[in-house]
C-alpha cells in the first residue's frame, strides 16, 4: 500500500481539530476582523456537527436548519430584552424552544418516509421567517432588534472575561460550545440511541423489524440537533447584538452546514466541522472575490461535485469510520 | 379559481418527476424561473410577445433539465435517496445564485398592455392576461395527460412508474424513460415560468418558494394524480385568496403550509392518492 493509505482515528482527528482551533489566533492573528470571521466559521462548524447528527448518523436530511438557528437567536434576544433573563439562562431556554420547534415539524413530517421531512422543514424555515417578519409587536418585524445585550462578565480564577468588547473571549466561547456539541454527539453516537440511529439510516424497514423504534429515534436525532443549532443561534444573537429576520433565518444557516458536512465527510463525526471551517474560509477569502453577489453559486457547485464524485468527502478517505 | 389551474401547471413538472422516478427535483423552481427570465428578456430586448416565447422558454428549461440529469443525476440515480435530494438542492442553489449574479436581485414582471384589458364574464371582470395564462395552463395539463394515455412513449413512462423492474424486463429502456421524464419535467417548468412572470413576477428568490409550493400541492393532491393536482391547485388558490381577504396578505404563504401539515397528519396519502 502506498504511504497515502495511513488512517487517522476519529478521536485523533477531532483532537487535532480542536488544538488547531485553540492555536489559530496565535498562529494567524488576533486582529478583530479575522477573529470575527473565525467566530462565524466556528458557529457554522457547530451547526454542521448538529446537522450531521441528523443527516450523517440518522439519515434524515434537513434543508431548513435556519429555522432552529433563527428561533434560538430571536428567543434568546427577546427573553433577555423583554423578560430580563440572564443571557446564559436565556440561551438554554432558547435552545429548549428550538426543541419545541423541532417537535412541531418533526411529528407530522416523520410519519412518512422519503423526502417529506426534507421539504417540510424547508417550508418550516420559510414560515418561521414570515412569522418573525409579521409579528411586529414581538419581533419588531423587518426593522430588527438592536442593542441585544452581550453575555455578562465572568470572573474565573481571578480573571475577568468580558464578552462585550473582546472578540477573543467570544472566539474561545464559540470554540468551547463546538467542543461541547462534539462531545454530546460523540457520546450519543456511541450509545444505544446512536446505534438505533445508524440502523435507521441503513434501512428503516429492517430497523423496525428488529425492534428499533424508528419514529422515536428520528425525533430524538432531530430534537438534539435542533437544540444545538438553536443554542448556536442564541450565541450568535448575543455576539452580534443585532437581529433581523433576514439575518437570523438566512438560507446560509441551512445551506452552509450541508456543504460543510458533505465536504468534510458525512460519515464521520468531526468531518462536518472541519468542512464548515474550510468552506467558511474559502467563502470569505476566495469565493467573494470572484462573484460578489452570487458567491453562493460555488456552494451549489461544490455540493453537486462532492455528492457525485466524492461522496465520502474530504476526510472520508483518511478517517476511519467509527 | 383560475389561478388554481396555473398552480397546477407550476407544480406539474415536480409532481411528474416525483411520480415516475421518486425523485424530488429541488431545482424545479429554478427551472421555472429560468423560463420566466427568458420570456422577460425576449420581451424587453426585442418586444416579443411572451406567449410566443413560451416554446423557447420551455425548450431551454427542458434542455437544462435534460443536461442536469445526464451530467449529474444519472450517476447517482441508484444510490441513497438522500443523495438525489442534496444534489438537486445544490443545482438549485447554483442556478439561483447564477441568476442573482447575472440579472441582479430585482423582481421582473412581464407586463404587456393588452393583458390588462378587462373582460366581463357573467358578472365578474377577468383580465385578458389571466384568461391567456389559464388557457395555456389548461392546455399544458391536458397535453401531458393525453401524451401519457395515448402515445407509446407515454405508456412506457406510466409502466415504468408502476414497476421499474417489470418494465425493464418487458424491454422498456428505463434509463431512457428517466432521461425523458426529467426533460419533460424541466419543459413543464419552463412553460410555467413566463406565466408566473405575467401574473406576478420572477426573481432569483422565487424558485425555492415555487419548489415548496409545488411539493405542498403534490402531497395535497396525492402522488401521481394529475386530476388531483388541478383540484389541489384550486383549493390552494382559493384558500390563499381568502387568507388575504380575511387576515392579511402577509399570511398568504402560511395557509398552504398549515394545510400541508394538517394533510400530513390526517391523510398522508393526499386527497386523490392511494393509501400508503
Amino acid at each position: 500500500m502506498s504511504y497515502l493509505s495511513f488512517r487517522l482515528s476519529e478521536k485523533m482527528t477531532a483532537f487535532i481539530t480542536f488544538v488547531v482551533v485553540l492555536a489559530l489566533p496565535f498562529i494567524l492573528s488576533f486582529n478583530p476582523y479575522y477573529l470575527s470571521i473565525f467566530i462565524s466559521a466556528l458557529i457554522l462548524g457547530s451547526v454542521s456537527l448538529a446537522w450531521n447528527l441528523l443527516a450523517g448518523v440518522c439519515g434524515q436530511v434537513s434543508f431548513g436548519h435556519a429555522a432552529f438557528f433563527g428561533i434560538g437567536a430571536y428567543a434568546s434576544a427577546l427573553l433577555v430584552i423583554k423578560a430580563g433573563l440572564n443571557p446564559f439562562l436565556a440561551m438554554v431556554a432558547a435552545a429548549m424552544l428550538g426543541v419545541l420547534g423541532a417537535l412541531i415539524i418533526g411529528i407530522p413530517a416523520f410519519r412518512l418516509r422519503g423526502p417529506y421531512f426534507a421539504l417540510s422543514i424547508l417550508g418550516f424555515a420559510e414560515v418561521m421567517k414570515l412569522l418573525t417578519l409579521n409579528l411586529t409587536r414581538l419581533t419588531e418585524g423587518s426593522k430588527g432588534i438592536f442593542n441585544i445585550p452581550s453575555l455578562p462578565l465572568i470572573k474565573l480564577w481571578g480573571r475577568t472575561f468580558d464578552f462585550y468588547i473582546s472578540r477573543t473571549t467570544n472566539y474561545y466561547l464559540a470554540g468551547a460550545l463546538m467542543f461541547a456539541i462534539y462531545l454530546l454527539i460523540y457520546f450519543l453516537r456511541h450509545s444505544n440511541i446512536g446505534l438505533a440511529m445508524t440502523a435507521v439510516r441503513g434501512d428503516e424497514e429492517t430497523a423496525s423489524g428488529i425492534g428499533v423504534p424508528v419514529f422515536l429515534t428520528k425525533i430524538t436525532a432531530l430534537t438534539v440537533s435542533a437544540f444545538c443549532t438553536a443554542l448556536m443561534g442564541a450565541f450568535y444573537a448575543h455576539y452580534i447584538h443585532f437581529l433581523n429576520p433576514d439575518s437570523a433565518f438566512d438560507g446560509s444557516w441551512s445551506v452552509m452546514p450541508i456543504v460543510g458536512s458533505l465536504f468534510g465527510g458525512i460519515g464521520t463525526l468531526i468531518g462536518p466541522s472541519i468542512g464548515a471551517l474550510v468552506i467558511a474560509g474559502l467563502d470569505e477569502f476566495v469565493f467573494k472575490r470572484f462573484f460578489e453577489t452570487g458567491h453562493k453559486l460555488f456552494f451549489g457547485l461544490l455540493l453537486a461535485i462532492v455528492i457525485v464524485w466524492a461522496p465520502a468527502g474530504l476526510l472520508g478517505k483518511w478517517v476511519k469510520k467509527k | 379559481m383560475l389561478e388554481g389551474v396555473n398552480y397546477a401547471l407550476y407544480c406539474l413538472g415536480l409532481a411528474f418527476v416525483f411520480g415516475i422516478m421518486r425523485i424530488i427535483n429541488m431545482a424545479h423552481g429554478e427551472f421555472l424561473v429560468l423560463g420566466g427570465y427568458i420570456a422577460y428578456w425576449l420581451l424587453v430586448k426585442w418586444g416579443i410577445n411572451p406567449l410566443l416565447s413560451l416554446p423557447l422558454a420551455a425548450a431551454l428549461a427542458g434542455g437544462v433539465s435534460f443536461l442536469n440529469y445526464r451530467i449529474f443525476l444519472q450517476r447517482i440515480r441508484t444510490t441513497a435517496e438522500l443523495n438525489t435530494l442534496i444534489l438537486t438542492f445544490g443545482i438549485g442553489i447554483f442556478l439561483s445564485n447564477l441568476y442573482l449574479q447575472l440579472w441582479s436581485a430585482d423582481i421582473r414582471n412581464i407586463g404587456v398592455d393588452w393583458m390588462e384589458n378587462p373582460l366581463r364574464l357573467g358578472g365578474i371582470y377577468v383580465s385578458l392576461g389571466e384568461i391567456a395564462t389559464f388557457a395555456v395552463s389548461l392546455a399544458g395539463v391536458l397535453i401531458l395527460h393525453s401524451f401519457l394515455r395515448r402515445t407509446k412513449m407515454g405508456k412506457a413512462i406510466r409502466i415504468t412508474a408502476i414497476d421499474r423492474d417489470a418494465a425493464a424486463l418487458a424491454g422498456i429502456n428505463v434509463e431512457r424513460v428517466d432521461l425523458l421524464a426529467f426533460g419533460i419535467g424541466g419543459l413543464l417548468a419552463g412553460l410555467g415560468g413566463p406565466l408566473l412572470g405575467m401574473l406576478s413576477f420572477v426573481s432569483p428568490g422565487t424558485g425555492i418558494a415555487i419548489t415548496i409550493k409545488a411539493f405542498i400541492l403534490t402531497v395535497l393532491a396525492g402522488v401521481g394524480s394529475i386530476r388531483g393536482l388541478i383540484v389541489a391547485g384550486m383549493i390552494l388558490g382559493v384558500g390563499e385568496a381568502m387568507t388575504v381577504t380575511f387576515f392579511s396578505s402577509s399570511y398568504r404563504e402560511l395557509f398552504g403550509f398549515v394545510l400541508f401539515l394538517v394533510i400530513l397528519l390526517v391523510r398522508p396519502s393526499g386527497l386523490f392518492g392511494k393509501r400508503i
